[in-house]
């Protein structure tokens, strides 16, 4: 029984943490997301495995993560401000010709990033973004600049 | 029975930049999260603090040393241990704790019960059960000498633990053990 409390405790410690460990833009994990996602997940594991190596407890932990998840979920899509917490909202990061200087900072979003998104997008420089936003998953979105008739 | 309609209408309920692009920037909302990302960097930064310094135990703050009134003995130990995780308790006796070549030690029974003696060296010439604890008994030829607990607690919470030289002052030890 207590495994499963860990596994609970764990998922939300976890969701926490890589909530506010922020955005980082990019639809692919960087070495940067990669040690946190290994590191963070092996250490929650020793933490919720404990001495208790049976598979009884990695069933019953399973269940555990996969409830946490489903009630996270089901909050989510009944509570608009609840999502709003776990997940935060589209950001802008670029509108009109002007930066958000305060939302790049912030989310530690640069130039070349959007620039690279912009790539992708087959845009090829600045001056024909748009509107570029940071979305919820990390991706940033490119809406090209209607040409001046 | 009336079901569940198949569609709903669409309404506009995602925000628009400039009325055309439908984003749902809540800028209000991100900057409050700001703040709160902020106050919560330092509140772990400052966990990771104290856990340095030793205040979840594993540290400089978690080790204690205590002696018993009459001087018969001095306990090396950490006041605040982790559920599942070795220590050890240092019981160095004085010259006073030696009678007839033994020294005959009394614990309560939480040292095995809660904080999971594993086992205690020198190997005791005898232990007895009894009086809600244990007590050993070890040959001695001359004083200081020492014994060590090997623990791994096993109980979460504060546990005392009272440890005493048979026929001198007890000793009461205040441990807590962290999840």
């Amino acid at each position: 029984m207590a495994g499963a409390f860990r596994a609970f405790f764990g998922y939300f410690f976890l969701l926490f943490i890589v909530r506010i460990a922020g955005r980082r833009p990019g639809k692919q994990l960087t070495p940067f997301e990669y040690v946190l996602v290994f590191f963070m997940g092996g250490l929650a594991l020793t933490a919720m495995v404990g001495n208790d190596m049976s598979l009884t407890n990695a069933i019953c932990e399973i269940i555990a993560v996969a409830l946490a998840h489903l009630l996270v979920d089901w909050v989510r899509c009944k509570s608009p401000v609840f999502a709003r917490l776990t997940d935060g909202t589209p950001l802008l990061l670029l509108s009109d010709s002007q930066w958000r200087p305060e939302t790049m900072k912030a989310m530690g979003v640069q130039d070349d990033d959007v620039m690279a998104s912009a790539r992708e997008s087959s845009v090829f420089t600045l001056e024909d973004i748009g509107t570029a936003v940071l979305e919820r998953n990390g991706e940033i979105s490119i809406i090209k600049r209607e040409q001046d008739l | 029975m009336p079901s569940k309609p198949l569609t709903t209408p669409v309404q506009d309920t995602v925000s628009k930049l400039d009325n055309q692009v439908a984003i749902g920037e809540d800028l209000g909302f991100q900057r409050k999260w700001w703040k709160f990302e902020r106050a919560a960097w330092v509140m772990l930064a400052l966990i990771l603090l104290l856990d340095i310094t030793g205040a979840f135990g594993r540290g400089p703050i978690a080790k204690a040393r205590t002696r018993a009134p009459d001087g018969s003995m001095l306990i090396d130990y950490e006041r605040l241990e982790r559920i599942g995780t070795p220590s050890m308790v240092t019981i160095t006796f004085a010259e006073s704790a030696m009678k007839s070549g033994t020294v005959t030690l009394y614990v309560t029974d939480g040292l095995v019960q809660k904080l999971g003696a594993q086992r205690v060296i020198p190997q005791p010439e005898t232990t007895v059960l009894g009086h809600g604890g244990l007590t050993y008994t070890f040959s001695a030829s001359g004083m200081p000498g020492s014994i060590e607990f090997d623990l791994q607690p096993t109980s979460v919470g504060p546990h005392n633990l009272v440890v005493q030289v048979v026929g001198a002052a007890p000793v009461t030890l205040n441990i807590f053990v962290f999840p």
